[in-house]
């Protein structure tokens, strides 16, 4: 459920980033003390880990991925605060590194997984778990509703943040602006895929992660001595109610005064509530347009059926669900034909993490393939710092400028609601990606690809689906002018966000960035843990690598999928457990050698002509972008 | 504290060098399992220390604590007459000054490399205390010549051999050039070449004013590596002499779980032997 840049408006972004800042500062101010000198390595485990189980992802309908996050067993084992800093580290070097949620919209993705998520659970798990003995079979049903309510709770918040914003952000003629879906349909069609997949998912892991540290690693889950947290009184949860309501408020005034996108399949199919609807919108160039492509979809669905059809079958939300499921597969199947053509040629030199873009194979082995996947995928991406030391232009540019540069130019494209000038970023980031020498095809199958695969998920049903126009009419289908242009203003958005986003971390050095963030005021503990969850990510997957191989060296024959769902959650116990061990050893032999929490470089950040060059470089491409893309 | 076995034998000028470290009834425990019952020592200026001991004995618990990367329950631990405590080291200054001054090389090297180049792993320590930049590179690039590793400088440190990473495990400790140096099982896991390499290496560097702790449970080198032994089981100290006396006292060693005893027959006569070494030559 990582919400890219792009789908929520730039008003929403500010919002949940301003929700999220006062859980953050309050995270950071309660841990700080034991931080540097204690907890900073459990922390990071659990970012790492949360990092990793969540690009077990597949697109779901309804927008974005569906995958377990890891905050069920986090928050249980860290505490409301220390797990909400957790995630939040792991969606931020998603965001970073893989494009995986959007930095515009990390504050809401924050909000929704790492805030509430960690809120959510761990009130859970102590209200089931109440007075229930250390040994008792109830704490593992806690810590596994924990898991399965929090993130429901999770997926609902961000099927509102989409759902609200077709009513509040769109242009004269009445096209979506961001996520095009109301709130009927987003909210069925995410917690469709997190009720059952997802949902079970991070129960099962929960559940079975708990019994194991629970045997194995008492202290960990608080159940030998008392955890430093759970002394506190109640008060906690406080300032996430107050930060939830400081959200909703003005979301819920303003949704009350509007009810264009609250359209339903009914309204269209009877002509004068259609006009009516059209009417009272005020907004729309053509009220007499021809049958909408809603009412289209959904006849497509119920023709076989006429007079069988439940109600629902002829609701929207239905009819967006089965062609988001067209979708997917079509999908799957462009991305995975693109794949075997890149493998053919010899040029797939860079396995993305797509879990579904393996097809057939997936089957043989769904966890070791996935993980050796990983691993290779992860080592390019995190660990080669090639194309960061390469010789070219943005690799020139002072990390700071660079980063504010970047950081604007991504912004301004969440912001730009213009087709051409949005090309234009794209253009811009292309040619920057050339005289930084960045290899094409890497940035064509890393970043706009999995990019596309997304958006286009969800931006395909829109074209038919978005009241307007009749455009041109494709298998009996109706593609309205404002659906078109939906759909292609937000694929636009997301493909120049994520290339610009890319090319930060691409031209950069992990710790330069590092040190650029330092020294632009954010705080030393959460640059430390952000170095420490980066390291502990390689960690856990060469250590997970190595454990399945050892594994798979010792076993004969194909596992059931029951037999391999087993395997997984031990091995995620004794991975973890493992990994802690050694991220502890690896902070105390930082600590003997003077670790403070401090990024120390020895390469100075200087400013030269050259930056003083591109930071205005910078401000002409973010000013004119601005201006042109009202 | 229970009577050593064996007295301590130091000599005069040992006894009269001021004390480095001052250790009263220290106490630890993890998770409620004790490492440390109660153990007292005192080391001298330029004293060069082997801790003896079987796996679990407290050999590694105790040099964390004197590197300040562990706090004890109970008992005291000083530094140069300063107590060595969790608040001390908030201190800036003092901690900038201990990290300087006393440095721990790692029984597992893996953990101990975690930059990506051989030159950042060296460089890291001098980083965080804060040195001027020229100072580091003429550092960081004579202490690799130092360990014979230049050509290195680049390469990732988890890609080395064992024996390299032993060695640049050591020198990222010894760019430092502290007064005190913690080496915990620096021979452990290594070849037999390695293991001599390594040993020349720290005679190399030792001019004799420095003070160094090797724990090991390895007594080959013993009388190389060190003027006085230290021996620990359960926690606490058992002996404290000279090497060649602990080396001498079969009982005590077999008592500390140092030694195997092979017990045989043959002709009808029973005896046994006792070495350190799981092959051992029987019958000279």
């Amino acid at each position: 459920m990582h919400i890219p840049d792009g789908y929520l408006s730039p008003s929403t972004c500010a919002v949940l980033y301003a929700a999220s800042a006062p859980c953050w500062i309050t995270a950071l101010r309660r841990t700080r003390r034991r931080l540097l000198a204690r907890s900073l390595p459990q922390l990071a485990l659990f970012a790492a880990f949360s990092f990793v189980i969540m690009m077990f992802n597949l697109p779901l309908p309804g927008g974005t991925t569906g995958h377990a996050v890891g905050v069920g067993i986090a928050a249980i084992v860290l505490g409301p605060w220390s797990s909400l800093l957790a995630i939040s580290l792991a969606l931020t070097i998603q965001a970073l590194f893989f494009g995986d949620g959007g930095i515009t919209t990390l504050g809401a993705n924050c909000f929704n997984m790492a805030i509430a998520g960690s809120f959510a659970a761990w009130v859970l798990y102590r209200l089931i778990s109440l007075g229930a003995a250390p040994e008792s079979r109830r704490r593992v049903l806690a810590a596994a509703l924990a898991g399965y309510g929090a993130i429901n709770f999770s997926a609902l918040l961000a099927a509102i943040e989409f759902g609200v914003q077709p009513m509040l952000f769109h242009d004269a003629a009445g096209a979506p602006l961001y996520a095009p879906y109301p709130l009927h349909v987003a909210i069925p069609a995410m917690m469709a895929g997190h009720l059952t997949v997802a949902g079970a998912a991070e129960a099962v892991m929960s559940a079975g992660l708990f019994g194991y540290l629970r045997r194995n690693e008492p202290v960990l889950v608080g159940l030998s001595a008392p955890p430093a947290e759970s002394a506190r009184p109640l008060r906690a949860p406080l300032w996430g109610v107050l930060a939830l309501a400081m959200l909703l408020t003005p979301l819920g005034i303003l949704a009350g005064g509007t009810a264009w996108g609250e359209w339903s399949a009914a309204d269209f199919s009877d002509s004068s509530a259609r006009t009516q609807m059209v009417a009272a919108s005020g907004h729309m160039a053509a009220p007499s347009a021809a049958p909408t492509g809603l009412a289209h979809l959904t006849n497509l669905w119920t023709a076989p059926m006429p007079d069988y059809a439940p109600r629902f079958v002829k609701s929207a939300a239905f009819g967006y669900l089965l062609s988001a499921i067209f979708g997917v597969g079509l999908i799957c199947a462009v991305v995975w034909v693109i794949f075997w053509i890149a493998g053919r040629f010899g040029a797939g030199d860079d396995g993305v993490p797509v879990a579904s873009s393996t097809g057939r194979r997936l089957r043989a082995g769904v966890v070791s393939r996935t993980l050796r996947g990983f691993s290779r995928a992860l080592e390019r991406t995190l660990v080669q710092e090639d194309t960061a030391r390469a010789r070219g232009l943005l690799q020139a540019v002072d990390p700071r400028v660079k980063l504010i540069g970047l950081l604007g130019l991504v912004v301004t494209a969440a912001l730009s609601h213009r087709l051409a000038v949005l090309a234009g970023l794209l253009a811009l980031g292309v040619a920057l990606a050339v005289a930084s020498r960045l290899s094409l095809l890497r940035l064509v199958t890393r970043v706009w690809l999995v990019a596309f695969s997304f958006t286009a998920l969800i931006a395909a049903p829109a074209l038919f689906l978005t009241p307007g126009a009749p455009l041109a009419h494709f298998a009996g289908l109706t593609i309205t002018a404002n659906g078109a242009h939906s759909a292609l203003l937000l694929l636009a958005r997301v493909e120049a966000a994520v290339t610009l986003g890319t090319l930060l971390v691409l031209t950069t050095p992990w710790m330069h960035l590092l040190k650029a963030l330092r020294t632009l005021f954010v705080p030393v503990e959460v640059i430390a843990l952000l170095a420490m969850t980066h390291r502990y990510v390689v960690l856990l997957v060469e250590t997970s690598n190595a454990m399945f191989e050892s594994r798979q060296s010792r076993m004969v024959g194909r596992l059931s999928p029951r037999q391999e769902r087993r395997l997984m959650i031990e091995t995620g116990g004794v991975l973890m457990s493992k990994t802690l061990a050694l991220g502890n050893e690896v902070f105390l032999a930082m600590r003997a050698r003077g670790f403070r929490g401090e990024v120390r470089l020895i390469e100075e950040f200087r400013l030269r002509p050259s930056d003083a060059v591109a930071g205005v470089g910078f401000a002409a491409a973010i000013v004119l972008a601005l201006s042109a893309g009202r | 504290m229970e009577q050593s076995p064996v007295n301590a034998a130091q000599s005069e000028a040992a006894m009269a060098a001021p004390l480095e470290f001052e250790i009263q009834d220290l106490r630890f425990e993890y998770d409620r399992v004790p490492a440390l019952n109660g153990l007292s020592l005192r080391v001298r200026e330029g004293e060069r220390i082997s801790l003896l001991g079987a796996n679990g004995s407290g050999k590694s618990t105790l040099l964390r604590l004197m590197d300040g990367l562990y706090f004890a329950q109970a008992g005291t631990l000083r530094f140069r007459g300063e107590p060595l405590t969790e608040d001390a080291l908030e201190d800036e200054a003092f901690a900038l000054r201990f990290r300087r001054q006393v440095g721990l090389v790692f029984q597992n090297p893996d953990v101990q490399l975690f930059n990506p180049t051989v030159f950042d792993e060296v460089a890291f320590g001098p980083l965080q205390l804060g040195w001027s930049r020229q100072e580091i590179l003429d550092r960081v690039m004579s202490t690799l010549q130092w360990i014979g590793a230049e050509h290195l400088k680049d390469r990732a440190p988890y890609r080395l051999s064992g024996g390299e990473k032993k060695r640049v495990a050591i020198a990222s400790v010894v760019v430092l050039d502290p007064d005190v140096l913690l080496l915990d099982e620096p021979t452990a896991a290594l070849d037999p070449r390695s293991q001599s390499q390594v040993i020349e290496l720290l005679e190399s560097w030792n001019d004799g004013r420095k003070t160094v702790i090797t724990a090991t449970h390895q007594l080959e080198a013993l009388s190389e590596i060190s003027g006085r032994a230290v021996v620990l089981r359960q926690g606490r100290v058992v002996a404290d002499a000279a090497p060649e006396a602990v080396l001498a006292d079969t009982e005590l060693l077999e008592a500390a779980n140092l030694v195997h005893v092979h017990r045989h027959e043959h002709g009808g006569v029973a005896h046994k032997h006792v070495s350190p070494y799981l092959r051992h030559e029987h019958h000279k």
